[in-house]
């Protein structure tokens, strides 16, 4: 049957996990038969967003060019994942509003285990002062205030996040039931038991 | 000219339709019957009106039969392919629901069209998806409470003593037991449709008699041997059901219809054959475990698994969990699992188990044909395939099960007008048919349509 759209934003600072987890949450969602667009930051600025820089304007316009595509993905009952660090609070929830089924993730992760991490090398350049509008380093980064989700990646596994982030989009009412969801443990074996008795099993 | 005549009028007036499902019970059963003058109403019904052979699915079981009938469509577009199933990725085994079913059913589509429906007992209706009337769904429910839409009417069939379902361990016990229960659970149903039948308001009413299969799985051979003790009995039930078709037919006005179907024929079982365990004497099915459960538990070493009845999956790199066979490689293997199943015979009589293994593209066509099995088994009758993991021979029979199911036996009754179709209809071709009779749009897609032009 058909199901719902909604857009799923991943913010927070760079190499909290917003792309790792993005991919796999998108890998359960079509695993239930669910149609999935995923928005990430570094491919947009490739193209969509292609010539703007990190000034705040930039950093806005790229925002809203990107929840427009959601809003559109959504409104046609796709699932649209943005992955991006989307540092301002207004325009993540200006964003919310035209969208309407907005689930906010924060992605957090403490700045000394990020510069530790450092999957891009980015870190390493900007606290050399290398990058200027650095975010977390040199450029502010506004949290969310009521965020759907907290993951935090510092401390949770991967699997730990994807598995709350599934865990709130069923509270939501936003996913078709999968086919483990239809009995409880205890009703699957009444049912399991009876097949069984008829050599189907 | 559609499959149904119209000698009766068109209607000035809203037509009705009520169905009677009769699962499992063989066309040429009814005709036997009827000759015997074990069926005198049923006979009654078939002289003025019409007795049809249908084919029925495969794999022929009830859950991909009715769902064929409900959906009138083949089960690549309906997504129904068994009593169980497996999500590749992650090779857990489940039950296919109603949730599971990518197609409206017959019942949603009247609802749609603003006629009301009454819904008793159809295989794979549970979860009970909402209808313009009531849906009390099949033994895929684990229990009454959650089994009926809208779900106030649970506590009211619960006080008129309705089951869902006999026991069928109770056939593994005793033979009377399973009598017992069946005549009770079908005497608690049959006063439930009743009930309803008056109270309620309906243009479309399904009953669905399950027992019938019952009781063809733990004693048709008796029936068929003559046993003296459980002949008798077999008999003396399928006379109730014949009473009831004859107050069907007493009841019902001029403007309803009664159809009474079948969705697949019954035959003695000859032997069980378990699929998986020649596919492991073959070297092409490993386990992970030393006592495997389900599929869920096969090797990475796997070239194929079978699942019931007679459906085998290749375990194809890319689709199941730990797929071995690189997509390159599937149509080598798809090809020799079928010579090797083709040439299987019984080490006892020497006899072949299957008439033919067919490629799922052969058969389904739709969108959902990725979920089907790779192969199909379609056994001769009396061999009847199994997907169980864990016997350690090749075939059984036992005291329990002694019917199986057929594959060109399901039987369609019309009350009152007179059809000749072209060709051998199946079950999906009757859908279409009621959407006619009721005047109802045709949704489209429908792969029964061929039928009715
Ligand atoms: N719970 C977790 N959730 C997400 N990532 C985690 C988690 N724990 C550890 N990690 C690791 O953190 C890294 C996150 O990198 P990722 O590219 O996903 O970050 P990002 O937020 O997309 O960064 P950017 O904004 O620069 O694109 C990965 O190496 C990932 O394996
Ligand atoms: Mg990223």
């Amino acid at each position: 049957m058909e199901h719902k759209g909604f857009t799923i934003w991943f913010t927070g600072l760079s190499g909290a996990g917003k792309t790792t987890l993005a991919r796999e949450v998108e890998k359960r969602l079509r695993a239930r038969g669910m149609k999935v667009e995923v928005l990430d930051g570094d491919v947009v600025r490739q193209n969509l967003s292609k010539g703007l820089g990190f000034s705040k304007e930039d950093r806005d316009t790229n925002i809203r060019r990107i929840g427009f595509v959601c809003k559109l993905l959504t409104r046609n009952n796709v699932v649209a994942i943005a992955a991006a660090i989307s540092p301002y609070r207004d325009i993540r929830d200006e964003v919310r509003r035209e969208i309407g089924n907005f689930v906010e993730v924060y992605v957090d992760c403490p700045l000394e285990v990020l510069v530790e991490r450092d999957v891009k090398g980015l870190y390493k350049k900007a606290l050399a002062g290398e990058i200027t509008n650095f975010t977390g380093v040199n450029d502010p980064y506004e949290p969310p205030l009521n965020p759907e989700v907290v993951v935090h990646s510092d401390r949770e596994s991967v699997e730990e996040s994807v598995e709350k982030i599934m865990r709130k989009l069923k509270e939501l009412d936003y996913l078709p039931p999968a086919p483990e969801d239809v009995y409880s443990e205890e009703e699957a074996e009444v049912v399991e038991e009876r097949l069984r008795s008829l050599g189907y099993i | 000219m559609g499959l149904f005549d119209r000698k009766k009028p068109a209607s000035t007036a809203r037509r009705r339709v009520f169905m009677l499902g009769i699962d499992g019970t063989p066309y040429t059963f009814i005709q036997r019957m009827i000759n015997e003058g074990r069926m005198p109403h049923l006979a009654k019904v078939v002289a003025g009106g019409t007795l049809l052979r249908m084919n029925s699915v495969h794999p022929t079981v009830s859950s991909v039969a009715w769902s064929s009938f409900m959906t009138g469509k083949n089960p690549a577009k309906h997504g129904i392919f068994g009593f169980v199933d497996r999500e590749p990725a992650s090779m857990k085994v489940f039950i296919p629901t109603s949730q599971a079913m990518k197609s409206p059913t017959l019942w949603e589509i009247l609802s749609a069209a603003g006629k009301r429906v009454v819904v008793i007992n159809v295989p794979v209706t549970y979860p009970p998806r909402p209808v313009n009337g009531i849906l009390i769904a099949d033994f895929l429910a684990p229990k009454l409470e959650k089994a009926v839409y809208p779900p106030a009417l649970a506590g009211t069939l619960q006080s008129w003593g309705y089951r869902i379902d006999t026991d069928p361990w109770l056939g593994h016990e005793s033979k009377d037991k399973l009598l017992a229960d069946v005549n009770l659970v079908f005497d608690r149903r049959v006063e439930a449709m009743f009930r309803l039948m008056q109270g309620e308001e309906w243009d479309y009413f399904h009953c669905h008699i399950m027992e019938t299969d019952r009781l063809f799985h733990f004693l048709w051979e008796e029936m068929e041997t003559n046993d003296p003790v459980y002949a008798p009995r077999f008999f003396a039930f399928i006379q109730k059901l014949d009473e009831l078709i004859g107050e069907l037919a007493r009841r019902l006005d001029e403007g309803t219809d009664l159809l009474i179907m079948s969705d697949h024929g019954f035959c003695t079982l000859e032997k069980e054959v378990y699929v998986n365990h020649w596919l492991a004497e073959e070297g092409w099915l490993k386990f992970a475990v030393p006592a495997p459960k389900s599929v869920a538990d096969i090797s990475e070493e796997t070239i194929a698994y079978s699942m019931d009845p007679g459906r085998i999956f290749i375990n194809l790199q890319g689709r199941e969990r730990e797929g071995r066979v690189p997509p390159a490689e599937y149509e080598r293997w798809r090809e020799r699992i079928i010579q090797g199943a083709l040439a299987l015979r019984d080490p006892d009589s020497g006899k072949p188990f299957f008439r033919a293994a067919l490629r799922r593209e052969e058969i389904y066509h739709g969108p959902l044909i990725q979920q089907a099995a790779d192969i199909i088994l379609v056994p001769y009758d009396g061999f009847d395939p199994k997907g169980s993991v864990n016997k350690g021979q090749l075939t059984y029979k036992g005291p329990a099960l002694v019917g199986m199911h057929t594959y060109d036996d399901a039987a369609l009754v019309v009350a009152g007008r007179r059809i000749a179709p072209a060709r051998t209809p199946w079950v999906a071709d009757v859908m279409p048919a009621i959407l006619e009779l009721m005047g109802a749009a045709d949704p489209g897609d429908l792969d029964g349509l061929s039928l009715l032009d």
